[in-house]
């Protein structure tokens, strides 16, 4: 009788997980359904069409816009993780007691303000005669997420034993080859959820762009906001429902690449905190 | 029985001189002297904190002696990078490396070596034999058992086939019933290979069931080093003594060819020249050498009162008080002859004894 009652369905349960999800994802379906509509209109859907993707890809500005924030992730995804990662085994060597404030410090950037962050960086590119470009919004972008990927791959570095750089000098690494040889590969998996984060963080952010960005051409996000002060468009909708596709894309990489190493916890567990095992 | 091998005829594997390692103004090792004959099975014994571990990874090239000398078979290693050395170590974690099989792992150290790839998969093969992991080789150490993994650890360093194998307490890890297994396992291995090893443990029962020789380590310096039969029958040291097994210690002044405990007790140690008259002497009796029943004429006897006893399946344990403030553990076997009722209970008066020779004197 016990196993029976608790196998019936918790009514209250389920229904709060419906009204949680549809919170959640009403707006983003909105976006997407009205990618669709025929009519220009933002609240009555007339009929299905592809014109705002039509418009999209004849609107030269806004394409311009999409290459430029993919050249800014990626170049900036790469530059932390090699920043990243040397200062995550840098820090994973020091012990002392200044050492250890040296690693608490670098962890600032997850908690400041973005807002801080981006007036920081317009002050500091102005003030040593930086034009403002392309290069500026990298240079932040990188500052940035590179604290991120620090702590993705102390965490990781952390669940390997101390030992294994040991092992590798002891059977006839040089220090250098150990870290290259063992130590990286080891951290392959928490190397690409961090890289994947990074790039999804930076490719849509919009603080750190907005007071970075030069004139032309201007990062998606900031793009995007301009064009909305003249009147919403819904090739907005096209686009954010592009974005939206890549991310799920993204995302589901990030879930499943590490799993592909056989490894134990994908590097996602090591930012949501869990083990779907 | 094996015989303690006598001094070794030829290079040692490994001398150690002088060998000291200072830590934060504390000297963890203290100007260490040893020397491991080629072949043997050498286990460094000791509490932690004694410094076993950092001699080890002084040997392996890991930490930096602050002074003295290691040789690797007569040669001068102690400015050698770990790599360089001809020295290999199973750590305590094992340390597999998760990104590589277990062919990956143990051939790791041959292909850093630069030999042609059929050889490695040759040598690996027939080392994966040796350590029953043959059906193994292609599962990554993430999907192996704990006693599997101590043996692809144990297959990655032997691989290489070093001068000397350096063991740091490799089966701390494993259950009681696994670790039993892997001492027989690991013992059979190293005479089949016929490398040194020098094997660095706080459990005595491993040390003196693995070693040809054992030497107990405390506070940096060797207390003891020995065959496993001499360190247990014959410890010089209340340290020695202590450590291993269970003993009884009992001190007191020398006096006539006597150490006198108390006013009514003086055991004699006939042989012994190296106290004076009024010295402190300690002395200790193993509880397995004295006898509650069947004493003989030549056994050194006293009177007691059973104080506790505790029953142990093989064996039973009595507390027996001879005089005051000295009570002596004794370890009796639960023979087949002997009756449940024929044990003894508390308060009951028993006279017990051993012979002369087992009484040893400490220093």
């Amino acid at each position: 009788m016990a196993t029976r009652r608790l196998e019936r369905k918790p009514a209250l349960a389920v229904a709060m997980t419906a009204v949680f999800f549809a919170w959640l994802y009403l707006p983003i379906l909105a976006v997407a359904l009205f990618s669709f509509n025929d009519k220009k209109s933002l609240s009555a859907f007339s009929g299905f069409s592809l014109r705002w993707y039509d418009d999209l890809v004849h609107n030269s500005a806004l394409l311009d816009s999409l290459i430029a924030s993919l050249k800014i992730a990626t170049v900036s995804t790469v530059g932390s993780l090699v920043f990243g990662t040397m200062l995550a085994l840098g820090l994973e060597r020091v012990t002392s007691r200044r050492g250890r404030v040296i690693g608490a410090v670098t962890l600032l950037p997850l908690v400041t303000p973005e807002i801080v962050t981006g007036v920081a960086a317009l002050l500091l590119f102005t003030g040593i005669g930086l034009k403002l470009s392309m290069t500026t919004v990298i240079l932040a972008e990188i500052t940035f997420s590179i604290a991120y990927v620090t702590v993705i791959v102390r965490g990781r570095l952390a669940g390997i034993a101390g030992e294994v750089e040991e092992a590798a000098r002891d059977l006839g690494c040089t220090p250098f080859q150990a870290v290259r040889l063992v130590t990286l590969p080891t951290l392959l998996p928490a190397l690409i959820g961090a890289g994947l984060l990074v790039f999804a963080l930076v490719f849509d952010d919009f603080v750190l762009a907005f007071f970075t960005t030069g004139v032309d051409p201007q990062p998606l996000p900031v793009r995007v906001y301009s064009s909305i002060r003249f009147g919403v468009s819904p090739a907005i909708n096209a686009i954010g429902t592009l974005m939206l596709l890549a991310s799920a894309l993204l995302i589901v990489a990030a879930l499943w690449v590490p799993r592909l190493f056989h490894r134990g916890t994908s590097s996602l567990d090591l930012i949501t905190g869990g083990d779907p095992r | 029985m094996s015989t303690p091998p006598s001094p070794p005829p030829s290079t040692p594997s490994v001398s150690l001189r002088g060998l000291t390692k200072d830590f934060a103004g504390a000297t963890v090792v203290d100007h260490l002297d040893l020397d491991i004959a080629s072949g043997e099975f050498f286990s460094l014994l000791g509490p932690s904190g004694c410094g076993k571990t950092t001699t080890l990874r002084m040997i392996a090239g890991f930490s930096d002696p602050t002074s003295g000398t290691i040789l690797v078979d007569g040669e001068d290693v102690t400015g050698t990078p770990p790599h360089q050395r001809d020295v290999n170590t199973v750590f305590q974690s094992y340390a597999l490396f998760e990104h590589l099989d277990v062919r990956g792992n143990v051939g790791f150290g041959l292909r850093r070596k630069g030999i042609d790839r059929r050889t490695i998969d040759d040598r690996v093969g027939r080392m994966l034999e040796l350590v029953e992991l043959g059906d193994r080789a292609r599962e990554k150490p993430a999907r192996l058992s704990g006693g599997q993994r101590q043996r692809v650890a144990l297959a990655r360093a032997l691989i290489n086939e070093p001068q000397v194998l350096l063991l740091d307490e490799p089966l701390a890890a494993l259950d009681l019933k696994l670790r039993h297994a892997m001492q027989a396992e690991l013992k059979a291995i190293q005479r089949e290979v016929g490398i040194t090893f020098l094997f660095v443990t706080h459990d005595q029962d491993e040390a003196l069931s693995m070693s040809d020789r054992v030497a107990i380590m405390n506070n940096g310096v060797i207390e003891q080093c020995g065959a496993p039969e001499d360190v247990y029958e014959r410890p010089t040291s209340v340290f020695a003594a202590g450590f291993i097994g269970t003993s009884n210690l009992i001190s007191g002044t020398w006096s006539r060819g006597c150490v006198c405990v108390a006013e009514s007790l003086a055991i004699p140690v006939p042989g012994h020249q190296d106290s004076a008259e009024g010295d402190a002497v300690s002395l200790t009796v193993r509880p397995e050498k004295i006898w509650l029943s069947d004493l003989t004429p030549q056994m050194f006897r006293v009177p007691g009162t059973i104080v506790a006893t505790s029953y142990h399946g093989a064996t039973t344990q009595y507390v027996v008080a001879i005089a005051d403030g000295l009570s002596l553990t004794v370890l009796e076997q639960n023979l087949p002859r002997m009756r449940a009722d024929d044990r003894w209970q508390a308060g009951d008066r028993v006279e017990l004894g051993w012979l002369p020779e087992h009484t040893v004197v400490l220093r």
